[in-house]
């Protein structure tokens, strides 16, 4: 935990949300706050509806209650691009790069929303166009030395090792200039160097642009290190909702989830 | 040791983010420019530019089409020849009920409604997806067919139903209608196919062209980022159908002169999507390789027998045609279903060390 | 005012005028919709078994019914005959050495074909057995040079593959048995019968009956079978069917098998009705709309999806064809699926499509 960090107002706030497909319920009114610049956690085990609610906030599924408020504005319903404009940018449990494109490729369209210029001068690529990609290459490539991924810049992402792809998609978010970053499982599949990496890479994104950081993850001492607020999901509910030290000490999570050292 | 990079470094991002980054790509074009612009016309017969050189271009253009569309957007469409028709009778219409207006600019108006109609036919895409779409777009097709046989105003009410080019000039130079030389008709083709080949690189490496591709990847995530799939799909509709109209109009003007519906046919889909796929899907080079492939191979039929040394019949011909072009689509799938442009750049890939091993 | 009246109000005033000939119409529509629903169909237990959208279903039905006719007028050219008797013994020997009982057995079948086949003006049910055998050993021929090497590549890739199967077949048809248009002439007349006042045609009906008959068997057949049951496993999953057992190879054959004799069947109906000619293979493009009408997965929905795309068809060719001109029949059924997609994505039968991130 960083005492250090500057933490600030309710950024985004999912009240009393339920979300279920036919029969099954997903999401059981679930309530969270993420505040500005803080770190939050949200564990539990599989199938507790955490990737289910970051697909939520980011509009992609549609709950059937519950309101969502971010930047200010109360909705039912979030939609992807509204959420894009807003400032939210996400990874995926399951890497969802754009493979037929080089890892350039791919940060780049991060930088989606911030190109304005339309396609007539982009045909002739003189002047305007041409000034805008030059200036938005700049911005990426100062992302790509920060994750340390140069060399690897004009690979196709397909055929990128599993540990740098989840680098390249962390990198993609990046290039949005989140105010809020969502991350769900940054960390699987990697070795404790890359995980290492990794929770560098995650802090230093909140020490030195300020961004607020949404984190799915399942090891704990990451979490725990890391977060500032820790939320617990159990089949759709939440179970706990505090700060690490507090939420390691809770019954309900240690029956849930993190289960008890034997002698 | 001719092809290397070894020595060319690239001081700046513009450097790095030109076309041809390479000296020697640059060369190879350059020399592909000369030999187009200068030495084809000043050597080819009038048969090898009426028969092969000319409607290899325009067959290039409508193959930049359609692969803007399903190659980097991943929309598949089997409508190329409805909106080349499109492209065909907008031209018709403007050029005689405006007899003054400048060819070229009447070949940009019929791309720019071909355009229109491509939106029209491409907002099902937001719904659709994969071989459903395929289906919207035989709508298209099949529609749009109907439509300029039936109604007449589109032919001027020509009672044959057959749309001819009026003869126009440029510059002085008789361009279209019987008396236009070949070389005159060629020279007007490539300059508008060059130009808009190079606007649809320039589309495909800006911000447009990584929507497109995001789509074709990964149309959810490319959602959550925030492009808008509205946008993307309809602008590729939008532009895929402005070259393919703009190719329609010069099937008509600069190189048949006089066509019915029939022309536009699916067959001519079927055609230009072979193209896309032999010569690589997401490549503007693959559509010059595939449309010089498929122009090629019919002529190649044509001349083998006698080459050999025995005549075959006409009809013969066509039935192995046809044939041929079966056997060689389903080699192209399982050998190489990237197309010839993969192939190019493997081989640019293993010219870099030639001749050392490694 | 004048348009909008036309268009919405004066047909119908038309229909309920002459209600006889209205119902005329439906059924005419009706019985196309059957021969429809056999070709999508084809294209049905195809989709279902190996995930490929087999373009080739219209050149196969085109390829059959021209097998069938040629061998009923002149028989399997002599090049032919050899080619396949040779082919033949070649796959006998080499199946004798591995002891592959299966193979044996099917290589044997093809040089029987090919003798028997030699002669000219076979009597039709003899064609028939000819025929279908032929098409067994096209499927065979199919799913080693084309679909193994193809397994894990897209949609758009198979689907190439397979227009490349209609050319060659298209070619080949044609060079064998030339371009002219045929007659087939199965013994069914074509006289028009008086049923509650309406007039049909008896070969429309025997079609549909025909048509009916087929579908109802397949339809038990994939439910009652240890092989439909397997066929609905494959379709499903086929990583999840192999590793139960189910040889996906042997499956396969049997489906393409199946499509190519519904072929065979919907090809002589289309064939005796309006000749076997090379736009035969368009039927192909035409059963796409039932497809997505119907689903592209589901048997009953191929069915239903050809009936309204026929009845449809008919109906607005009759009744609102005069107002432009005729020939809608071109395009309508495109556009009816076109609409209908818009509302909903995944036909009528179709599975709805759950997206997960």
């Amino acid at each position: 935990m960083n005492e250090t960090r500057n933490i600030g107002d309710t950024l985004l706030k999912v009240d009393n949300i339920s979300l279920s497909f036919g029969g099954v319920k997903a999401i059981t009114g679930v309530s969270l706050e993420i505040r500005e610049r803080e770190i939050c956690a949200i564990i539990g085990p599989n199938g507790a509806g955490k990737t289910s609610m970051l697909n939520v906030i980011n509009g992609f599924y549609h709950p059937q209650e519950g309101t969502i408020t971010f930047g200010g504005e109360v909705r039912k319903q979030m939609r992807p691009h509204l959420a894009a404009q807003g400032g939210i940018a996400r990874t995926f449990q399951n890497v969802a790069l754009f493979t037929g494109m080089s890892t350039l490729d791919n940060i780049m369209t991060g930088r989606n929303l911030k190109m304005k210029k339309n396609f007539l001068w982009q045909a002739i690529n003189i002047g305007p166009a041409r000034k805008e990609e030059l200036e938005h290459r700049e911005f990426v490539e100062r992302i790509i030395d920060f994750l340390e991924i140069e060399a690897i810049r004009k690979t196709p992402v397909g055929r990128l090792p599993y540990g740098l792809q989840k680098r390249v998609e962390l990198g993609r978010a990046l290039a949005a200039e989140p105010k809020l970053l969502l991350l769900d499982e940054p960390m699987a599949g990697m070795n404790v160097e890359e995980k290492e990496d990794m929770c560098r890479f995650i802090l230093d994104t909140n020490d030195e642009f300020g961004t607020t950081i949404g984190l799915i993850e399942h090891d704990m001492g990451v979490v725990m290190d890391l977060s500032d607020h820790v939320v617990v999901l159990d089949h759709g509910e939440k179970i706990a909702d505090g700060v690490p030290d507090v939420v390691r000490a809770d019954q309900n999570v240690i029956d849930a989830y993190l289960g008890v050292a034997h002698e | 040791m001719l092809y290397r990079e070894a020595g060319q470094y690239k001081t700046n991002y513009a450097d790095d983010q030109a076309i041809f980054p390479l000296k020697q790509d640059r060369w190879l074009m350059a020399i592909a420019l000369v030999v187009a612009f200068v030495v084809i016309p000043l050597t080819s017969s009038e048969y090898m530019l009426q028969a092969v050189i000319i409607p290899f271009l325009i067959f290039a253009l409508a193959a930049i089409g359609l692969n803007l569309l399903a190659g980097y957007c991943g929309q598949i469409s089997l409508g190329t020849g409805g909106f080349m028709a499109v492209g065909g009778y907008a031209a018709y219409k403007f050029t005689t009920s405006f007899p003054d207006l400048n060819m070229i600019v009447v070949f940009l108006l019929s791309g720019i409604i071909a355009a229109f109609v491509g939106i029209m036919f491409g907002v099902p895409s937001l719904r659709i997806k994969g071989f459903y779409l395929a289906v919207a777009t035989l709508a298209a097709q099949f529609f749009l067919q109907w439509l300029f046989n039936k109604v007449a105003w589109f032919y001027n009410y020509n009672p044959s139903g057959t749309i001819t080019a009026p003869p126009r000039e440029m510059f002085g130079v008789m361009i279209t209608g019987p008396n236009a030389s070949a070389e005159a008709r060629y020279m007007v083709t490539l300059v508008i196919v060059v130009v808009l080949a190079l606007v649809a690189k320039n589309l495909t490496r800006g911000h447009i062209g990584r929507s497109w591709m995001a789509i074709r990847d990964m149309d959810i995530a490319a959602e959550i980022i925030g492009i808008r799939p509205l946008h993307a799909k309809l602008s590729a509709f939008a532009i895929s159908s402005f070259y393919c109209g703009v190719s329609g109009a010069m099937f008509v003007f600069l190189w048949l002169g006089s066509v019915e519906t029939e022309a536009f046919a699916i067959t001519v889909s079927f055609q230009v999507l072979f193209m896309v796929i032999i010569g690589g899907l997401g490549s503007i080079l693959g559509s010059f390789i595939g449309a010089a492939f498929i122009t090629a191979v019919p002529i190649l039929l044509t001349n083998a027998p006698q080459f050999f040394g025995f005549n075959m019949p006409i009809d013969l011909q066509k039935h192995f045609e046809v044939m041929i072009f079966g056997v060689l689509i389903i080699f192209f799938v399982i050998v190489e279903p990237h197309g010839f442009a993969r192939l190019w750049q493997i081989t640019k890939e293993k010219l870099r060390l030639w001749p050392f091993p490694y | 005012m004048e348009v909008l009246n036309t268009i919405f109000v004066l047909p119908f005033l038309d229909m309920a005028d002459s209600p006889i000939f209205f119902a005329e119409v439906v059924v005419s529509g009706l019985l196309t919709g059957v021969l429809y629903s056999l070709v999508a169909l084809g294209f049905v237990l195809i989709f279902k078994a190996s995930g490929v959208f087999n373009f080739a279903q219209g050149a196969m039905v085109l390829f059959a019914a021209l097998t069938l006719v040629g061998l009923m007028k002149a028989g399997l050219p002599l090049w032919a005959a050899l080619a396949l008797g040779l082919g033949g013994a070649y796959s006998l020997i080499k199946n004798l050495q591995q002891g592959s009982r299966n193979g044996v057995l099917l290589s044997g079948a093809v040089i029987a074909l090919a003798i028997v086949g030699s002669f000219p003006g076979l009597p039709i049910w003899m064609a028939l057995i000819i025929t279908a055998g032929l098409m067994v050993v096209l499927a065979v021929a199919i799913e080693k040079l084309v679909l193994r090497p193809l397994v894990n590549q897209p949609d758009i890739i198979l689907f190439m593959a397979t227009i490349g199967i209609t050319f060659i077949l298209e070619g080949f048809g044609e060079t064998v048995w030339g371009s002219d248009i045929h007659r087939l002439d199965v013994g069914i007349p074509d006289v028009p019968i008086d049923v509650a006042g309406m007039l049909l045609s008896t070969f429309d009906m025997w079609a549909a009956a025909i048509g009916a008959a087929m579908v109802a068997g397949l339809a038990l057949f994939f439910r009652y079978t240890v092989i439909g049951r397997a066929l609905r496993a494959v379709a499903d999953d086929h990583q999840a069917a192999l590793s139960v057992g189910i040889p996906l190879k042997t499956i396969w054959i049997v489906v393409w098998s199946v499509a190519g004799i519904v072929g065979l069947v919907a090809g002589i109906m289309w064939g005796t009705k309006s000749g076997v000619q090379f736009s035969l293979s368009l039927i192909a493009l035409k059963a796409l709309p039932v497809l997505i009408l119907g689903g592209f997965t589901s048997i009953p929905g191929a069915i239903v999806g050809g009936l309204i795309i026929g009845v449809g068809e008919k109906v607005a060719e009759i009744y609102w064809g005069p107002l432009v001109g005729g020939a809608i029949e071109n395009w309508f059924a495109y556009m009816l699926a076109l609409v209908f997609l818009l509302f909903r994505p995944q036909g009528l039968f179709g599975e709805k499509i759950i997206e997960r991130v």
